[in-house]
C-alpha cells in the first residue's frame, strides 16, 4: 500500500509530494498506518467548497494505491476532513517518508 | 442575578442554534438569526461560526460582522495549540493592548497585524479591513508543523513551518506575509476579486503589493530602497531567499515560476489539483507585481504615496470579482491621471506597457 499526498497552492504557491509505502515500515507500524488510512475514509465525498474558497488556502491531492483501482481525493485547507488532517500529519510525522518539491 | 441580567442572558441563544436557523430558516428567520448572531456579545468569540455562516450563507463579512465593532479591542491573537480548523480560533492568548507573552508567535501576529492596521489607518484613512473597525483576529499554530498561513473569510491562521519548505516559526516573522493576509481580508470586502485565474492572480498581487508597502512603511524605505520581496528569510535556506520577488519575478526560490511578462503567461485551469494553483493565482501574480514595482521604481520616492494610493484607490473603488488584467491595468491609468498628474499616469500605463498587458 503506498500513500502519496500532494500539496500546492497555499501562501507560497509551491507543489510539494510527501509518499509512504507500507513496505518501507516494520510491521507493526505498517498495521498502524493501514488503521490510520481505514479511519480516514477516503472513499467519503469531501464536504463541499464554500462558494469563495479560502485566499492561500492549500490544495491537496491524496493519492491511495492498495488493492483495487487507486484512489485520488481532492482537499483544501477548507475541506480537509479532521481524520485525513490526522493521517496527513501521521505520515509526516515518520521518518521512512520520502518528500520531493516540484520543480 | 438582576432582572436586566437575566433577560440579556435569555436573549442570547446558543449560536449553534442561532446558526441553524440562519441557514435553514425562511428569510425572515434568517435575516433574524443572522442579526442576533452579529450583534450577541457571544458571537464576538465565535469566530469559526461567523467563519462557518460566511461559508455557507455566502454573506459579505461586513453585513454580518458590522454589528460588533469594538473600539476596544483591535485585534486579538489566539492559540490553535496545534489542532486543526474544528478548534478555530483557539484559546484566547493575547487582547488589544495587554504586554507582550512568552510566546514568541503570539507576539509575531500582534506586532505585524498592529503594524497593518496602523498603516491602513494613517496613509489610506482606513479604520481595519472593513472601514469600520472590524477587530482583527489571528490564530497561531494552527495544525501541526503546518507549512501554510490563509485567511479563512473572518481572520487569519498561521502554522509554524515544518523545517521542510517554511522554516519553524517562520511564517509569523514577516511582516509581509501578515500584511498580505491582511489584505486578503480588505480585497473580500472591497473588490471581492474571485480567486480564480486573472481575478485571482490580481487578488493575489494586491496581498503582495500592500505586504511589501506596509514593510516599506514600517522601514521608512524608498522604492529604490526596497528589496520588493515576499516572505524574505522564512523558506528554509536551501530552497531560495523568499516567496516571490516583485522586481524580478520568477527568481525568488528554485522552481519559482512567476511570468514578469504576458508573454509568459501561465494559462492553467483551475480545477482543485494543487499543481494547478486555482488557475495559477500564486504564478501570474508576478506580472501585476511587476508593473506595480516597475511604476514605483519610475516615480521614484515611497512608493506608498502616489502608486500604492493608485493601487488602493483602484481596489477598494474601481474593480468588480471578476476583473481581469487589462481593466485593472486601465483603472489604475484613469486613477492615477484623477489623483496626480501626467508624470504619474505615464509611469503607470509605461509599467504595464512593459508588462505587456497595456499597449
Ligand atoms: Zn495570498
Amino acid at each position: 500500500m503506498k500513500l502519496t499526498i500532494r500539496r500546492g497552492g497555499g501562501l507560497a504557491g509551491m507543489v510539494a509530494q510527501t509518499e509512504l509505502d507500507d513496505r518501507s515500515l516494520p510491521k507493526t507500524d505498517a498495521e498502524a498506518f493501514a488503521g490510520e488510512v481505514a479511519r480516514a475514509n477516503l472513499h467519503e465525498q469531501p464536504e463541499p467548497a464554500a462558494a469563495k474558497p479560502w485566499p492561500d488556502a492549500q490544495l491537496y491531492e491524496i493519492l491511495l494505491e492498495a488493492a483495487g483501482p487507486p484512489i485520488s481525493v481532492h482537499y483544501t485547507d477548507e475541506t480537509l476532513p479532521e481524520s485525513v488532517r490526522l493521517l496527513v500529519a501521521w505520515v509526516d510525522g515518520r521518518p521512512e517518508r520520502v518528500e520531493s518539491i516540484e520543480q | 442575578m438582576s432582572r436586566n441580567h437575566r433577560r440579556a442572558q435569555c436573549g442570547i441563544a446558543p449560536p449553534d442554534l442561532l446558526g441553524r436557523l440562519a441557514v435553514e430558516g425562511d428569510a425572515q428567520q434568517r435575516e433574524a438569526a443572522v442579526r442576533a448572531l452579529a450583534t450577541s456579545a457571544a458571537i464576538r468569540s465565535q469566530r469559526a461560526v461567523m467563519g462557518r455562516l460566511n461559508r455557507q450563507l455566502n454573506l459579505n463579512l461586513g453585513q454580518m460582522i458590522g454589528f460588533t465593532v469594538n473600539p476596544d479591542r483591535r485585534l486579538t491573537i489566539y492559540d490553535n495549540q496545534t489542532n486543526g480548523r474544528t478548534f478555530l480560533p483557539g484559546v484566547r492568548v493575547r487582547d488589544w493592548g495587554q504586554p507582550p507573552v512568552q510566546d514568541e508567535a503570539v507576539n509575531q501576529a500582534y506586532d505585524g497585524s498592529s503594524a497593518t492596521y496602523e498603516f491602513y489607518r494613517d496613509v489610506f484613512a482606513r479604520n481595519s479591513l472593513d472601514g469600520a473597525g472590524l477587530e482583527l483576529v489571528s490564530s497561531v499554530h494552527y495544525g501541526v508543523a503546518f507549512d501554510n498561513a490563509f485567511w479563512d473569510g473572518a481572520q487569519m491562521v498561521y502554522g509554524d513551518g515544518s523545517g521542510r519548505i517554511f522554516q519553524v516559526g517562520g511564517l509569523t516573522r514577516s511582516l509581509d506575509v501578515i500584511a498580505h493576509e491582511l489584505t486578503h481580508g480588505i480585497t473580500e470586502l472591497t473588490a471581492g476579486l474571485v480567486y480564480s485565474k486573472q481575478s485571482g492572480a490580481l487578488n493575489e498581487s494586491f496581498s503582495d503589493v500592500f505586504g511589501s508597502l506596509v514593510k516599506q512603511y514600517s522601514l521608512k524605505q524608498s522604492a529604490a530602497d526596497a528589496d520588493w520581496l515576499i516572505g524574505e528569510g522564512i523558506l528554509v535556506p536551501a530552497l531560495g531567499k523568499a516567496l516571490r520577488s516583485m522586481i524580478n519575478p520568477g527568481t525568488a526560490y528554485s522552481g519559482d515560476r512567476q511570468p514578469g511578462h504576458m508573454d509568459d503567461y501561465v494559462d492553467l485551469p483551475d480545477n482543485n489539483d494543487p499543481r494547478n494553483d486555482n488557475g495559477g493565482v500564486h504564478i501570474n501574480s508576478g506580472i501585476p507585481n511587476h508593473a506595480f514595482a516597475l511604476a514605483a521604481n519610475a516615480l521614484g520616492g515611497f512608493a506608498w504615496e502616489k502608486v500604492g494610493k493608485i493601487w488602493y484607490t483602484v481596489l477598494t473603488t474601481r474593480l468588480r470579482p471578476n476583473s481581469q488584467f487589462d481593466e485593472a491595468a486601465q483603472a489604475t491609468v484613469d486613477v492615477a491621471g484623477t489623483l496626480f498628474s501626467a508624470t504619474e499616469q505615464d509611469a503607470v500605463h509605461n509599467a504595464w506597457k512593459e508588462v505587456g498587458v497595456l499597449s
